[in-house]
């Protein structure tokens, strides 16, 4: 099956996004397609690519960035709710003339037409929200 | 079949009352997080008219240390069950 999470929580303030991972290894881990994951709402932060959490806790951004890397996963974050919190990839910092960039592949900028794009064609959706 | 979930504890949230009269004859409701203090004997009568198919997430039980507290008829799953779990529902519903 093809799955689909949306995450809205904020990293490490409620537990919406470690769950949402624990659930998005399970699901890899009985041979299913984990196509999308969307972060929307506070969950953007799950995107900062600074994130430096201390060594001896989960790396949330490190394991979504895992997820891309062995199982193709797209990681898509709202870009209204992303610009908002400071959260710019290259472009749109050039474009809003900001110094620096806070979010890089794989994790994309996107619009929620992806939400709704992802809830349509793939067999399952499930919201982590705080 | 829908798989409705939720995170909140009924003692501090009611958002699990919107929950149950949203489901359907056939629906089942998954407790994830603070929402696994419900399974508890004192706490599970909230959920009474969905006795047989209530379920609790076993991790979040585990973390907070209520693993081998729950009432005998709340169905406890790992991560691996949840996973299963969606994979029997048309489709899933989070209340939070």
């Amino acid at each position: 099956m093809r799955y689909a999470l949306l995450v809205q929580g904020g990293p490490y303030s409620h537990q919406a996004s470690h769950s949402a991972l624990r659930f998005a290894q399970a699901v890899v881990a009985r041979g299913h397609h984990l196509a999308t994951v969307f972060f929307y709402h506070d969950g953007v932060y799950n995107a900062a690519r600074l994130s430096a959490p201390p060594q001896d806790e989960p790396h949330l951004l490190d394991a979504w960035r895992r997820l891309n890397d062995e199982h193709g996963t797209e990681l898509l974050v709202c870009i209204a709710a992303g610009l908002r919190r400071g959260l710019l990839d290259e472009r749109e910092a050039a474009r809003h003339g900001k110094q620096g960039h806070s979010l890089e592949a794989p994790f994309e900028l996107t619009g929620l037409g992806q939400l709704i794009e992802a809830g349509s064609h793939h067999d399952r959706l499930v919201t982590f929200s705080p | 079949m829908i798989l409705h979930i939720l995170n909140r504890s009924p003692s501090a949230s009611r958002i699990f009352q919107q929950a149950l009269d949203a489901m359907g004859p056939d629906d089942r409701l998954l407790l994830i997080e603070d929402a696994v203090q419900g399974a508890l004997p004192q706490l599970v009568r909230y959920f009474e008219p969905v006795i047989g198919r209530l379920f609790a997430l076993r991790e979040d039980l585990v973390s907070r240390g209520l693993e081998g507290r729950c009432d005998d008829r709340v169905l406890v799953v790992d991560v691996d069950g949840f996973v299963t779990l969606t994979e029997e529902a048309d489709k899933t519903v989070s209340w939070f």
